[in-house]
């Protein structure tokens, strides 16, 4: 008894002698302030931004910053973030400040819509990124829309899928069957409207264009003459208007019947504008592209059974597919880390985070991820290959932004004609430049 | 009033309890209050700490506005210098200052850019009117960069003439260049704003702080959740009036500090929050560790008093026990004194009946003997005296005895002296004892015996005799005249073959017991004292011994009673069966092989074969006189009938008569007090035998009728019968009693020499010629040499009579363990004082034989 009480008592008193020695032993060091390990090496990306409710996540962003966070590391370089919102559509869009911000070597890496791409790529803004390693693993859809003048200007972490968002329970509801051609479509439309919803198609001022890329490359990209047909528009010997018409007098014909309110799609943001009343059951068709299928922010929640399907043409349900993708400002001021962070960015491991993260399609060709049920429909016609691009570095007309802009016409009140006008004015110009 | 010792400590619980809350609520109060303080103390650091960080950025970029003004002021200077101020602005080459510088000369609208195009002031707004250094400072806008700008114009004077106005657009990245990087760790978020449009100019940049709120003010708003339309109005009134605005909101769940600092006199306000946290990085380590000493010093209170508790509950426990064992020896010594006070007590009373039973016999042996010292000359008032001195002594010869068995008893020291014995003899000798006595108060005594296997046992004939005695004459004694006194021997179920158990009862309707009395009624020196049993006699040691026996041979007594309805002991016994087989030769001698047995209760029917298997006696039972004549007509031959008196009577015995042989004898079975049986004898050859039945009886009876039939009755007790001409030796040391034995010895016409010890004893035998004396009577406490020494001397002595001379121990020591104890010492027999000279005969007789014998 006496011993252990007495080993007891040691033991307390070592331990606290220990502690009094660990408690009393810190040396103050001589200069108070720590030092960095060399200087900090900083990577600027420009890239648009969301407005969002500030406790939801943000799938989209989320991955994205995965693989933002993988080159951080990986480098150790610090990304900053710069981004633009209009404040509304008087302002200056997001392309435009692209636009002036590469041009003026402001930052170094560059989400670009493939209008700016484009635009950029033609300028020499952009750096060639076809030596990068991970470039090798790109799907050949995906280089050839992003190769301008024989140079890879931009890279993308997904190819970005457009398509119609539908909520089907309504589609149930009044017994209507999922439209392919643009007549089911208007037949559709005419339904509900009768049923008491004024405006069936949810717009804004981004995306109406699917619309007609749908109608006017479906035979394009899917006849088997591809490379011909773009041959002939780059000569001149076909033209832009021909192909587009189709797709702008549909439009036209939802507008006139009221399926469309362009007023309001003329000042609406993406998503902003339709949103709220697809979600809340009040439109049964809006457009949106893949990602929004994923993110709670956009359509990743609804109350009803949604479906996303190809747009409607003489081929049935056609995605667009247009290229978004990240660029390297030719002469920015942290270039070669930027490049190095671009080649970890699309590397085949961050886009596999990427891609599982937000069940995407990847533009790697080594990567295959399921998607979410909804997607089901559109991502089946990709896999079949049934697709149009709805940016194409290798027309000579810039696809993406041009036809936004006409589309935007449209809803401003011009006619089909003025806006195939607009079509041959531009594909003029090309012509004259080259 | 005492409070009991668990009232006790239930109330010193619970005031250590409140002692213990008060503390906890005293110390709970003072680090609420010093938390309370540190928190508003550290609360005013914070907003403190902030103020001065924000007056620092504020300072800052105020600076550098000063300084493009300043520039601004020396180029407009140079500008103003120089031949073609349009040509100056054309190949002024921008720069990380100035993005765009331009000039419109005096009353022109439109003038030329460093960027090469037509500038106009058009798209600039300085409506807002805001100045640095007096010089207006446009509204922010996004410039051909597509960056956040501002321009400030500032006249170019020559020879203090206006000639033109310089325009310079500034980038609010210049600014950011100059912001602290890691404004409070980096927790902080930090933006510009212009105060007119509201719109975040320059943005956090890095990750982390892209999630929202980046627009404008509303977009912050939203963001953050700050929907309290009191801090909105407070904000909008701090921003119209160029003030500075510091609130509390909480942002994702955190105590934050918000701000909209003022810069430049409101054109522009710093807006963004701060983690209080952040800011008191250190507070949150002091309260951590304040936390960690109040729990530390909790901890050890705690343990303080988890140790108190254990220990005071270890004391209280040794406590209890040591207080246990104190109230248990109290209680013991308490129970002890008690017990000691109540022996005390009953000795005392004891003595006192002692003294009053002693006395009251010798009032009577000493007043007969003074009327018989007067009245010597009249014989027959002699005779009366003496019979009644003789009754007063046997009484005073009962008590002492019971005394002495009591004593003897207590202090272990009674041995049982087992023998064979006939149930028979004892039950017809406490019958012939207590018949009497009940007869005598006119009470009506019933013996009833069943069950009974064996008549032959073992055992102490004189306990049992004690025993059967005691309880009988306490149910005589204890009831009432005209009472019923039932006398039952029952033979149970026999739990080995070798034992026959017994149980008796004795059973009376009298005066009964309380049972208070019942309790104690087998203590020793008590007695049943009240008006009715007052008058009755008795050592009140009776029941006493009667347990002490009964336990001693290894059985049970209980004891029922109720007041005035009588009283039932109940004893059960189980004594050894004599393994010797009964005699055949009897029966078979007297050619006896069949009996008839005409019973008319059925257990007595079945009894008496049980008892007779032994015998090798064949018993035919007969119910009634129809049948016994029916198994005699039958062609049985019997040789003797067996008949109950009480059932069926006088006639029956005719009837058999009538046909049974003139030689047959009819026996009858008949109560003690059977009444008009003499009657019967005229049907002769018959005899009587008492109930209840038993083998050793009727052969006794079948010996005396046999004896009848024979003629030949032996004249053996008339031999011997006296001590005429014998001539004894008696060591006696008190002269009074050896007087006593000379005088009585010579009255049955022997003679005697006294000696008054056992030397002189041994030595008189010495120096006797042989057959001198024809017996020795030794006593045994006696001065020099005592019996036991001088029987041993006597034996030992060389010659030839030492070894056969009859020596007989004649002392009042009268146990069963003093005749042993004189049989060990050589001495041949014991007689019990005082002198029985009967008894003193038998013996002499019995042992004279054996010697004669030998």
């Amino acid at each position: 008894m006496h011993m252990n009480r007495r080993r007891w008592i040691s033991a307390c008193l070592a331990v606290l002698t220990a502690l009094m020695l660990t408690s009393c032993g810190y040396e103050d060091p001589k200069n108070l302030i720590s030092q960095n390990e060399g200087d900090e090496r900083v990577v600027n990306l420009f890239s648009p931004m969301e407005k969002t409710d500030p406790n939801a996540e943000n799938v989209a962003r989320t991955a994205s910053d995965l693989t933002v966070a993988m080159a951080e590391e990986a480098l150790n370089v610090t990304m900053f973030y710069r981004t633009y919102t209009a404040e509304s559509y008087q302002e200056k869009t997001y392309d435009e400040i692209c636009l002036d911000r590469a041009r003026n070597n402001m930052d170094d890496l560059y989400l670009l819509n493939p209008d700016a791409v484009l635009a950029l790529g033609a300028e020499g803004k952009l750096q060639d990124l076809s030596g990068l390693d991970s470039a090798k693993n790109l799907r050949e859809i995906v280089r050839t829309a992003n190769t301008v003048d024989g140079k890879l200007v931009a890279i993308p972490q997904e190819v970005v899928a457009y398509g119609l968002f539908i909520n089907k329970d309504m589609f149930a509801q009044y017994s209507l069957t999922l439209p392919e051609t643009p007549e089911e479509f208007l037949e559709c439309c005419r339904v509900f409207q009768e049923n008491g919803i004024k405006t069936p198609i949810g717009a804004n001022r981004w995306w109406l264009e699917t619309f007609v890329f749908a109608q006017a490359y479906a035979d394009l990209y899917n006849g088997g003459n591809t490379a011909a047909e773009i041959a002939a528009l780059n000569s001149g010997e076909a033209k832009y208007s021909d192909y587009m018409r189709p797709g702008f007098e549909f439009l036209q014909t939802l507008m006139e019947r009221g399926y469309i309110d362009a007023e309001k799609a003329l000042v609406s943001e993406a998503i902003e504008g339709e949103g709220e009343d697809f979600l809340a059951g009040k439109t049964p068709i809006v457009m949106a592209y893949w990602g929004a299928a994923n993110t709670e922010t956009a359509y990743g929640k609804t109350d009803f059974e949604m479906e996303v399907i190809g747009f409607p043409s003489s081929r049935g349900q056609m995605p667009v597919i247009p290229m978004t993708g990240f660029a390297v400002g030719a002469e920015a001021e942290h270039r070669e880390d930027a490049m190095r962070v671009m080649d970890i960015m699309v590397s085949d491991e961050a886009l596999q985070i990427y891609s599982e993260t937000n069940r995407v399609i990847s533009p790697s060709k080594n990567i295959k991820v399921d998607c979410v049920p909804a997607l089901k429909p559109l991502n089946d016609r990709i896999e079949e290959g049934v697709y149009v691009l709805g940016s194409n570095a290798g027309m000579n007309v810039e696809q993406w932004g041009n036809t936004c802009l006409i589309v935007r016409k449209l809803l401003g009140g011009a006619s089909v004609d003025e806006c195939m006008a607009a079509f041959d004015e531009l594909q003029d110009t090309a012509l004259k430049q080259s | 009033m005492k409070e009991t010792p668990n009232k006790q400590n239930r109330r010193r619980g619970t005031s250590l309890l409140l002692s213990i809350i008060f503390i906890f609520g005293i110390f709970g109060t003072i680090v609420f209050a010093v938390s309370r303080r540190i928190s508003k103390e550290m609360s005013e650091a914070a907003i403190q700490n902030l103020s001065e960080s924000l007056d620092l950025i504020e300072s800052t970029i105020e600076a550098i506005l000063r300084s493009e003004v300043e520039f601004q002021k020396l180029i407009a200077q140079e500008i103003a210098r120089a031949e073609n101020p349009e040509e100056y602005i054309r190949v002024y080459e921008k720069n990380q200052i100035v993005a765009k510088m331009s000039l419109i000369l005096s009353g022109r609208t439109e003038g030329v850019s460093n960027t090469g195009e037509r500038f106009t002031e058009e798209d600039l707004d300085f409506s807002a009117g805001g100045t640095i250094l007096g010089l207006p400072i446009s509204r922010s806008y996004l410039n051909y960069m597509g960056t956040w700008s501002y321009t400030i114009k500032c006249p170019v004077k020559r020879d203090g003439e206006e000639i033109a106005t310089l325009y310079a657009e500034y980038v609010y990245d210049a600014i950011d260049q100059s912001l602290p990087e890691g404004f409070y760790n980096k927790q902080a978020s930090l933006y510009i704003m212009d105060a007119e449009s509201r719109r975040f100019v320059l943005k956090p940049k890095g990750m982390g702080q892209r999630s929202a709120g980046h627009l404008n003010l509303n977009d912050f708003y939203r963001a953050n959740n700050i929907q309290d339309p009191g801090i909105q109005e407070e904000v909008e009134a701090c921003l119209n009036s160029g003030r500075n605005i510091l609130f509390y909101h909480d942002i994702r769940e955190e105590r934050a500090l918000n701000y909209m600092w003022s810069v430049n006199n409101g054109t522009i306000f710093l807006v963004g929050y701060v983690p209080v946290e952040a800011i008191q990085q250190e507070g949150r380590t002091v309260n951590q560790n304040i936390m960690i000493v109040v729990v530390s010093l909790m901890t050890a209170f705690f343990l303080c008093i988890v140790l108190y508790y254990l220990s005071w509950k270890q004391q209280d426990k040794l406590r209890k026990e040591q207080e246990t064992e104190r109230r248990l020896h109290s209680q013991q010594l308490a129970e002890a004194l008690h017990a000691a006070q109540i022996a005390s007590e009953s000795k005392t009373m004891f003595l006192s009946n002692m003294s009053h039973d002693i006395r009251t016999p010798m009032n009577a042996v000493l007043g007969f003997t003074t009327l018989l010292a007067k009245d010597a000359e009249n014989p027959a008032k002699v005779r009366e005296y003496t019979k009644k001195i003789t009754a007063s002594g046997q009484h005073l010869l009962r008590l002492i005895n019971d005394i002495l068995d009591v004593s003897k008893i207590e202090s272990g020291k009674v041995v049982l002296s087992f023998e064979q014995f006939a149930l028979n003899d004892v039950v017809s000798s406490v019958e012939a004892i207590i018949q009497p006595m009940a007869k005598a108060k006119r009470q009506e005594f019933h013996l009833e015996m069943t069950g009974i296997q064996h008549e032959y046992l073992i055992g102490d004939e004189t306990r049992i005799n004690q025993i059967l005695i005691n309880l009988l004459s306490n149910a005589v004694k204890y009831t009432p005249e005209g009472g019923h006194i039932w006398f039952r021997i029952i033979g149970l179920k026999q739990r080995s073959d070798q034992y026959e158990h017994i149980r008796i009862e004795v059973e009376d309707d009298g005066y009964g017991m309380t049972p208070e009395y019942l309790k104690t009624i087998f203590d020793a020196f008590t007695r049943a004292e009240n008006s009715t049993t007052n008058k009755v006699q008795g050592t009140g040691l009776g029941m006493a011994i009667t347990k002490s026996i009964v336990e001693l041979m290894g059985g049970t007594i209980e004891v029922f009673s109720e007041v005035d309805h009588g009283t039932l002991f109940r004893v059960d016994l189980e004594l050894r069966v004599l393994e010797e087989a009964i005699d055949r030769q009897f029966w078979t001698q007297r050619n006896i092989t069949h009996l008839l047995e005409m019973v008319g209760n059925q257990e007595s029917r079945e009894m008496i074969p049980s008892l007779m298997k032994d015998t090798g006696v064949g018993i035919d039972a007969a119910a009634n006189t129809e049948e016994a004549l029916n198994l005699i007509h039958g062609g049985a031959d019997y040789q003797l009938v067996l008949l109950d008196w009480e059932d069926f009577g006088l006639q029956a015995v005719r009837d058999l008569r009538q046909e049974l042989p003139k030689a047959v004898p009819i026996i009858l079975l008949a109560e003690f007090s059977a009444e008009g049986i003499e009657e019967a004898f005229q049907y002769s050859p018959t005899g009587i035998l008492t109930k209840p039945f038993f083998v050793s009886a009727l052969r006794r009876k079948i010996e005396e009728l046999w004896a009848e039939t024979d003629g030949a009755r032996g004249p053996e007790l008339k031999e011997d019968s006296d001590l005429k001409g014998m001539h004894f030796l008696a060591a006696e040391d008190n002269e009074i009693n050896g007087e006593i034995l000379v005088e009585l010895l010579e009255i049955e016409g022997a003679s005697c020499e006294i000696v008054t010890d056992g030397r002189l004893a041994v030595e008189r035998f010495q120096r006797s010629e042989p057959g001198e004396f024809d017996a020795i009577l030794m006593d045994v406490q006696m001065p020099v040499m005592n019996g036991h020494e001088a029987a041993r001397a006597i034996r030992s002595l060389d010659r030839e009579d030492a070894g056969n001379i009859l020596i007989i121990a004649m002392t009042a020591n009268a146990f069963a363990e003093d005749e042993k104890a004189a049989l060990d010492a050589g001495m041949d027999a014991h007689v019990p004082k005082p002198l029985d000279m009967e008894l003193l005969k038998k013996t002499i007789k019995q042992f004279g034989r054996q010697k004669e014998k030998l």
